[in-house]
C-alpha cells in the first residue's frame, strides 16, 4: 500500500489549538468583555480554527485552478467571496505585508510575542516629487524546442541534461574513447529543479562541475614563472625575463586568475609574517613588479580582476611595518602602480578614482594610524595627482593631523613628504617673500594657514607668501 | 439490507456469514492440524517472524484452552453452530435502518442476549447494576473503549496473513473516522485529539486530505454542520471483501479470534476488549456496508480492495435497483455509441469534389491520395451514431465547413505518425537513445514538442490555449484579462467603434473600418475575476483561424469574444459560483461549462441561458470535455470521480470510480474509446468508455497534473504538470509498476535493465508505460496540446526563483 503511495505524506500533526485561547481573550477584551470563561474561550478558539480551515480549503481550490502551488492573498479573497464573507481589505499579493515583532512588555511577561503589520508612513511631498513608477513591460512569451523527435536538444532554454543511467558496457566504451563528459552542455547547473518531493533524487544532478581546463603548457609556464620570480631561487636576469614575459606575452589570460590569486596570497604572507627582514621586502618588490607587469600587458584584460589586485597594492602602500630598507622604495612603486592603474582604468570604472582617494584619505587622517601608513597614503595621493593631494592634505586637514604628531622643528621623511605634497599643489616661488604678520591681509592668510594646515606646517609656509596663498587660494574653488 | 448479518449484500444473495462461519477452535485436533498446515506454509514462505509469532500464539491458545477447561461457569462454546452465530450477530444488528440509533439501544434485549451467549459474569453484573440506563452509555461515553477497540482492530489487521491484509486495511479508515467523530460529538475533545494523533499516521498515505479536514473538527456543532462529517454520519461506507475475508472479520468481531490475530487475541478476553470490540461492531453495523465478492482473495490485486471502498451509494447514482457498484451501474446503462460522428452526405460529396479538383492542380504528388484517406472505414468495434442522434446543427453547410473537412483529410495524410509500440516491441529500452536503432525507434514513437514559455506573468496564468490552426495563442490571467497573441506575427486588428452600420456593403468596406494600427498581441478585458479557462471555436478547424473565443472566470460568467471585432459579444450567466472550465463541442455552436456549484451546463452560443444542467457530482466540477462525436460529455470532479453524461438527455451514463483525490483534468482519445483523467493523487487513469472500467493507472508525476493530450492516433498520451515536466505515456502498453517486474525476476521491459537499483527505489512510482520525461526550466506546464499533424505544443509560465 505504501509502495503505491507516491510520496510519504505525514499525517498533519494535531497541534491542539493552533489558534490559542489567549487570542480569543485578547479579542474579547478589546470588545469590553472582561470575564470570558475558559470553556467559552476554548470553544471559540476551536471554532475559529475550524473556520480558518474552511477558508483555507476553499482558497486552495482557487489556487489549484489558477495552476499555482503557492497560496496567495488573492485566493483567500476569492474564497471569502464565495463563502459570502466580507473580504479582508488591504492585502495584495503584489505587496505582501511585513509583520514585525513588537518589543516585549516588561510589565506583562506572560503576554508572549506580539506582531504587528508595518504601516509605512509616506510623506505626501515625497510622493509628489518622486518619479512616476514605470509600468512593467507586460507578459511576453518565447518558444523553443522541448523535444525534437523524442530527444531533448541541449539548448540553454532546456535544463541541463540529466546524466543518464547508461549500462556498464556503453559506459566502459565511453571511458575508453575518452569522450565522457563532453556530451553535456557547458551551461551552468540551473537553479534548483522543482520536485520538493524528491530532493534526494534531484540533488546529484546539481553538481555538474564546470571545469576550466588549463593546458599543460600553461601549467608548466605558471610553475616556472612563479619559481623564477620569487627571490630564493631566482637570479636577476631570470626575473627580468619573467617580468618581461608577463608584460608582453599574449595568451596568458587563462592564467590570470591564478596569477592574481598568487600575488594576493604572496602579499598577505609577506606582510603577515611581519618580520621586516630583507627577504620580505624583496618579495614584495617582486610582487609589485608583477602587478605592474600585469597591468602593462595589453592582451590580458585585467579589468575584472582589479578589485582583487587593489587590496594588494593598498596593503603594501599603507602597511605600517614594511621592511625599513625597502619601505620608501616599495611605497613609491606602489604609488606609481596606483597612478598607472588609475590613468588606464578610471574611464572604464567611473567610481574607481573616488574609491581609491577615499581609501587613501582614510589612511591619512584616520585615528591611530602609524606614521608609515600616513606616509604611504601621502605617497599614494601624490601618485594620483594634485587634486588628490589637496583633498587629503588641505581639505581633509591631513597636514594638520600630521603636523600635530610631529615635534616642533622636526625634519623627518614624513615632513619632507608633506612639503613635497605642498609643492605639488602649488610650486614655491623662486624668491620667497615672507608673510607679514602685521599687515592685515597677510595676517588673515596666516590665520587661515594655521586653521587649515596646523601650526607646524603653517610655520613652514609662512616664509613664502606666494606659495602659501597659492595653496590656500587654489583650494578655494574646491571648497 | 437484511438485518440478519452485519450488512452482507452478496450478489448471489446467500448469507456469507452463515456459510463461512469461522471455526476458530472447533476442536483441538482439527485446529492443531490446521496449525500444523499453517506452520508449514509459513516455513515454506520463509516468514520467520510470522512463524515465531504463530508458535507463541499457539502456546497461548492451548493455555487459555486449559483455563477454559478449569472454569465451567464461563461456557464459551467450543463449537459455534451456524444458528448460534447468527443469533450472536443479530443482537448487534437490531435496528440497522436508523443509523443514529444504536444496535444496543434496547437494553433489556441486550441483557437477555448477552446472558444467553455467555458473557463473563462481571459484565452481566455491570449491566444489571446499570439497569435501564442501557449499555450504550457505557459503550459510548468511555473514550478509552474506542481507543482500545481501534488499537485491537489495527493490530488484528496488521497481524493478519499477508493475503488478507490488503482486504482488511480499507475498513480501518471509516472506523477511524467514525470513532473520531463520535468522540468529538460527545464533546470529548482531548480524547478525540489523542485518538487522532495516535492512529492517523498509518492512514495518512491515501486519505491525507480527508484526515486533514477531520482534524479541524473539534466541536459537536461542527460535526453537525460539516459536509464531510455528515456524509460519514448519514451514508453507508462501502467496503469490498472476499467471502473468506468477511468470514474472518465476522469471527473476530464476535469472538475476538479469526484470521489469526497475532498477539492481539488476548486483549479481547478482558471486559475492556469486549467493549472496544462492541464499539467497532457498532460502527460496522450502522455505517458500513459490505460488498462480498465471490472471487478468491488472491485473484484481486491488493490495490483494488482499497479502491472499491468509499461512499459508493451516493457517488454512484441510484437507478431502478439498489446497485451501488460502479461497474453494475455502468453495465446497467447499456452500450454507448462511441464511433466517429457521421458527416452529412452533401458535405462529404462536396469535400471529395474539392479534393479531386485540388489534386489536379496541386504540385504535391501526395495530394491524389487524399481521397483514399477520406474514405477510411470507421474503427471496428464501435457503433457510430446517426446524424439524427447528434445535437441539432444547421442543415446547410457553409464554405468554411468544406474547407475544414478538406484540411482535416490533408492533415491525416501529412501527419507525423507516432507509434510507441515500436519502442516496446523492438525490445529496446525506451530511453536507450545511444544506439542508432534505438534513436530511430524513439524518433518514430515520440513527438516533437514545442514549448511556449510565458515571462513576467504577475499573479499567474490559470489557462492558455492554442487555436486549432496554431495561428493564435490565448491566455487567461489571474488579473481578470485575457491576452491574445498571433503566433504568425500578423497584426490583430479589431474594428473601429465609430462606423455607420449602413455603410458596410461588402468585405472591402468592412476592411475600411478596421483599426489602422495593431500589434501582434491584444488584451481582452471584460471579466471581473481570474480567468480559469479559454477555448477557441473549432468550426474553422485547422483550415482558418477561429472567429470566436470562449472564456470562463471566477466571476461566475462565461464570455464569448468575437475575434473579428476583438470585443466581448455575450456574457453567459447562470452559474452561481466560479466557472472552472469551458469547452466548445467538437462541431461548434454548443459549449459546456463546469463550475464550483457542482454542475456542468450545456449552452448554445445563441442563447444566454443553459440548455442542459448536468447535476449529480458531490463536489466541484473541475473540468469538462466533449466526446469526439459530441454525443457525450465527460466531467471531472472533486468528489474523486469522473462521469460521462448523455449530452442530449442530460443523464449520467458512466461513473468512473475512483481516484484517490480530486480529479482535476480529463481528455478523450480522438478514436473515441478512452477517457484519460488526472488527479491530485498524481496519477493518470485511462478508462475504457464502453465498459466504464479503469484500463490502467499511470504514475510518475511528482506534483499536480495540469493538462493531458492524446496524439491524433490515440496511441500516445502527453501530460504536463506542476513538477515542471512534460511526460509521454504509451497508451497501449500494459503499464504496471517498475519494481514489480524486478521482484518477479523477469525483466519484461527493457526499461528496468538500465535503472540501477538505487534509482529504482526513488522512482518506484513510475510505471513502465512512461516513455519519456522532458523537464523544463522552472516552468509548470499548464497546457499540452497536439496539432492535427501531431506536433505537440506545451505552454507554461516561467517562475523566476526570486519572486516566490
Amino acid at each position: 500500500m505504501s509502495k503505491q503511495a507516491p510520496k510519504a505524506r505525514h499525517a498533519p500533526a494535531k497541534v491542539p489549538g493552533i489558534y490559542k485561547t489567549d487570542s480569543v481573550r485578547d479579542v474579547s477584551e478589546s470588545l469590553n468583555i472582561i470575564n470570558l470563561s475558559d470553556i467559552v474561550a476554548s470553544a471559540l478558539a476551536s471554532d475559529v480554527e475550524y473556520r480558518i480551515q474552511q477558508v483555507v480549503e476553499e482558497a486552495a481550490r482557487f489556487m489549484r485552478h489558477a495552476k499555482r502551488t503557492t497560496l496567495t492573498t488573492g485566493d483567500i479573497d476569492q474564497a471569502l467571496r464565495v463563502l459570502n464573507i466580507e473580504p479582508l481589505y488591504g492585502h495584495f499579493p503584489y505587496n505582501p505585508p511585513t509583520f514585525r515583532r513588537a518589543l516585549p512588555f516588561p510589565q506583562m511577561q506572560a503576554a508572549g510575542p506580539v506582531y504587528f503589520i508595518e504601516d509605512e508612513e509616506i510623506e505626501f511631498d515625497r510622493v509628489l516629487r518622486e518619479e512616476k513608477v514605470t509600468l512593467p513591460k507586460g507578459v511576453t512569451w518565447t518558444a523553443h524546442w522541448l523535444a525534437v523527435e523524442g530527444v531533448q536538444p541541449l539548448i540553454p532554454e532546456n535544463p541541463p541534461a540529466v546524466p543518464r543511467e547508461i549500462d556498464p558496457e556503453s559506459a566502459a566504451a565511453k571511458h575508453t574513447s575518452n569522450a565522457s563528459g563532453s556530451i553535456f552542455p557547458p551551461t551552468p547547473p540551473s537553479s534548483d529543479r522543482p520536485s520538493p518531493l524528491q530532493p534526494a533524487k534531484q540533488q546529484p544532478q546539481q553538481h555538474i562541475a564546470v571545469k576550466q581546463v588549463l593546458s599543460s603548457e600553461l601549467q608548466l609556464y605558471y610553475a616556472r614563472l612563479t619559481s623564477s620570480l620569487l627571490p630564493p631561487t631566482s637570479d636577476f636576469s631570470k626575473r627580468t625575463a619573467a617580468l618581461a614575459s608577463l608584460r608582453h606575452d599574449a595568451g596568458l589570460s587563462p592564467l590570470l586568475p591564478y596569477l592574481v590569486r598568487w600575488v594576493g596570497q604572496g602579499v598577505v604572507d609577506a606582510l603577515r609574517s611581519g618580520s621586516q627582514n630583507e627577504n620580505d621586502g624583496r618579495v614584495l618588490e617582486v610582487l609589485l613588479d608583477v602587478i605592474g607587469a600585469l597591468l602593462d600587458n595589453q592582451t590580458l584584460g585585467v579589468e575584472p580582476y582589479l578589485h582583487q589586485l587593489l587590496p594588494s597594492i593598498f596593503s603594501i602602500l599603507l602597511h605600517s611595518a614594511l621592511p625599513p630598507s625597502h619601505a620608501a622604495q616599495l611605497r613609491t612603486t606602489a604609488a606609481h602602480i596606483l597612478s598607472h592603474l588609475l590613468t588606464h582604468y578610471s574611464t572604464t570604472y567611473p567610481g574607481l578614482s573616488t574609491r581609491i582617494v577615499k581609501t587613501l584619505i582614510v589612511g591619512l587622517i584616520g585615528e591611530g594610524k602609524s606614521r608609515s601608513t600616513r606616509e604611504g597614503a601621502i605617497r599614494g595621493l601624490m601618485g594620483i595627482g594634485k587634486e588628490a593631494v589637496r583633498q587629503g592634505l588641505v581639505k581633509h586637514q591631513g597636514a594638520k593631523i600630521v603636523g600635530d604628531e610631529c615635534m616642533p622643528g622636526e625634519s623627518s621623511s614624513l615632513v619632507e613628504l608633506v612639503v613635497e605634497g605642498f609643492k605639488l599643489i602649488h610650486p614655491p616661488s623662486l624668491h620667497p617673500t615672507p608673510l607679514n604678520p602685521d599687515s592685515g591681509a597677510d595676517a588673515s592668510v596666516i590665520e587661515e594657514l594655521r586653521a587649515k594646515l596646523g601650526n607646524f606646517f603653517a610655520e613652514r609656509l609662512i616664509g613664502d607668501s606666494a606659495w602659501a596663498r597659492g595653496i590656500l587660494s587654489d583650494d578655494a574653488p574646491d571648497a | 439490507m437484511s438485518a440478519a448479518t452485519p450488512a452482507a449484500s452478496t450478489p448471489d444473495g446467500g448469507s456469507p456469514s452463515a456459510t463461512s462461519a469461522p471455526v476458530p477452535d472447533s476442536s483441538k485436533d482439527v485446529s492443531s492440524n490446521a496449525d500444523q498446515l499453517i506452520l508449514e506454509y509459513l516455513r515454506a514462505r520463509g516468514l520467520k517472524t510470522a512463524e515465531k509469532a504463530f508458535l507463541e500464539e499457539l502456546e497461548r491458545k492451548t493455555s487459555t484452552a486449559d483455563d477454559k477447561g478449569k472454569q465451567p461457569e464461563t461456557p464459551t462454546s467450543t463449537t459455534v453452530s451456524q444458528e448460534e452465530l447468527v443469533k450472536q450477530l443479530a443482537i448487534f444488528a437490531q435496528k440497522p435502518a436508523n443509523p443514529d440509533q444504536n444496535a444496543l439501544k434496547d437494553s433489556s434485549s441486550v441483557l437477555q442476549e448477552l446472558s444467553s451467549t455467555g458473557t463473563p459474569q462481571n459484565i452481566q453484573n455491570l449491566i444489571s447494576s446499570i439497569g435501564q440506563v442501557g449499555a450504550e452509555e457505557i459503550l459510548s461515553l468511555d473514550p478509552t473503549d474506542k481507543h482500545e477497540g481501534f488499537r485491537e482492530l489495527e493490530s488484528w489487521v496488521d497481524g493478519s496473513l499477508d493475503m488478507y491484509r490488503p482486504e482488511f486495511r480499507p475498513i480501518l479508515f471509516p472506523i477511524f473516522c467514525h470513532f473520531y467523530l463520535d468522540l468529538v460529538q460527545q464533546g470529548l475533545r482531548e480524547a478525540a485529539q489523542d485518538f487522532y494523533t495516535t492512529f492517523s499516521s498509518s492512514l495518512s498515505t491515501i486519505h491525507y486530505s480527508t484526515l486533514n479536514h477531520l482534524s479541524t473538527i473539534t466541536l459537536p456543532y461542527h460535526v453537525q454542520t460539516d459536509e464531510v462529517a455528515q456524509r460519514f454520519r448519514t451514508e453507508k461506507y462501502t467496503v469490498r471483501m472476499s467471502r473468506s475475508g468477511f468470514g474472518l472479520l465476522v469471527g473476530w468481531l464476535t469472538e475476538g479470534v479469526g484470521g489469526e490475530p497475532v498477539g492481539s487475541g488476548e486483549g479481547f478476553a478482558g471486559e475492556k476488549g469486549r467493549r472496544g470490540r462492541a464499539a467497532v461492531m457498532r460502527v460496522v453495523n450502522n455505517h458500513l456496508r459490505f460488498e462480498v465478492t465471490s472471487s478468491a482473495t488472491s485473484s484481486v490485486s491488493p490495490r483494488s480492495w482499497e479502491e472499491s471502498t468509499g461512499f459508493l451509494s451516493s457517488v454512484v447514482p441510484q437507478t431502478n435497483g439498489s446497485t451501488t457498484d460502479a461497474t453494475a451501474f455502468n453495465q446497467a446503462k447499456g452500450d454507448l455509441k462511441l464511433g466517429p460522428a457521421p458527416i452529412p452526405e452533401d458535405l462529404r460529396t462536396e469535400t471529395e469534389r474539392t479534393l479531386q479538383d485540388q489534386a489536379m492542380v496541386d504540385h504535391d504528388p501526395g495530394a491524389r491520395y487524399d481521397l483514399h484517406f477520406a474514405r477510411q472505414a470507421p474503427p471496428p468495434g464501435l457503433v457510430s451514431p446517426t446524424l439524427a442522434e447528434l445535437p441539432p446543427h444547421p442543415p446547410m453547410f457553409k464554405a468554411i465547413d468544406v474547407k475544414r473537412e478538406v484540411e482535416k483529410i490533408r492533415d491525416m495524410r501529412k501527419r507525423i505518425r507516432l507509434d510507441p509500440t515500436l519502442l516496446n516491441s523492438s525490445g529496446n529500452s525506451n530511453a536507450n537513445a545511444t544506439t542508432a536503432q534505438g534513436a530511430a525507434a524513439r524518433a518514430r514513437a515520440l513527438p516533437s514538442i514545442c514549448a511556449y514559455t510565458f515571462h513576467d506573468v504577475g499573479e499567474g496564468v490559470p489557462c492558455c490555449e492554442f487555436s486549432p490552426d496554431t495561428s493564435l495563442l490565448a491566455a487567461g490571467f489571474s488579473e481578470s484579462y485575457i491576452r491574445l497573441w498571433s503566433l504568425k506575427g500578423e497584426k490583430l486588428k479589431g474594428l473601429r467603434s465609430d462606423f455607420q452600420s449602413n455603410s458596410i456593403r461588402d468585405s472591402s468596406s468592412l476592411n475600411k473600418i478596421r483599426e489602422k494600427d495593431g500589434s501582434t498581441t491584444r488584451k481582452l478585458i471584460g471579466h471581473s475575476g481570474p480567468v480559469y479557462s479559454v477555448s477557441f471555436d473549432p468550426v474553422g478547424g485547422s483550415a482558418t483561424s477561429p472567429r470566436y473565443l470562449l472564456s470562463a472566470s471566477a466571476d461566475a460568467t462565461a464570455r464569448l469574444w468575437s475575434l473579428d471585432t476583438m470585443t466581448n459579444v455575450v456574457a453567459y450567466r447562470g452559474h452561481q459560483n466560479p466557472v472552472w472550465d469551458v469547452k466548445w463541442s467538437p462541431m461548434g455552436i454548443y459549449f459546456a461549462t463546469a463550475s464550483r456549484d457542482r454542475t456542468a451546463r450545456l449552452w448554445s452560443t445563441d442563447r444566454t441561458s443553459a440548455l442542459r444542467i448536468y447535476a449529480g457530482h458531490l463536489s466541484d466540477v473541475n473540468a469538462v470535455g466533449f466526446h469526439p462525436n459530441s454525443l457525450y460529455l465527460g466531467t471531472a470532479s472533486s468528489d474523486c470521480t469522473a462521469r460521462l453524461w448523455d449530452v442530449q438527455r442530460g443523464a449520467c451514463v458512466r461513473v468512473f470510480y475512483k481516484h484517490d483525490d480530486i480529479v482535476s483534468t480529463l481528455t478523450f482519445s480522438p478514436d473515441g474509446r478512452y477517457l484519460a483523467t488526472a488527479g491530485e493523487d498524481l496519477a493518470i487513469r485511462l478508462w475504457d468508455l464502453g465498459s466504464g472500467k479503469c484500463v490502467k493507472k499511470m504514475t510518475g508525476h511528482t506534483a499536480s497534473i495540469y493538462s493531458l493530450a492524446f496524439s491524433a492516433e490515440s496511441s500516445l498520451l502527453v501530460s504536463g504538470g506542476a513538477d515542471w515536466t512534460v511526460r509521454c505515456w504509451d497508451v497501449k502498453a500494459a503499464g504496471g509498476s517498475r519494481t514489480k517486474t524486478r521482484e518477479n525476476g523477469t525483466l519484461t521491459n527493457g526499461a528496468t535493465e538500465e535503472h540501477p537499483p538505487e534509482k529504482e527505489e526513488t522512482e518506484s512510482n513510475e510505471t513502465t508505460d512512461l516513455l519519456a520525461t522532458f523537464p523544463t526550466k522552472r516552468t509548470p506546464v499548464i497546457n499540452v496540446q497536439f496539432t492535427p499533424r501531431n506536433l505537440c505544443l506545451v505552454a507554461g509560465p516561467y517562475l523566476s526563483p526570486e519572486t516566490r
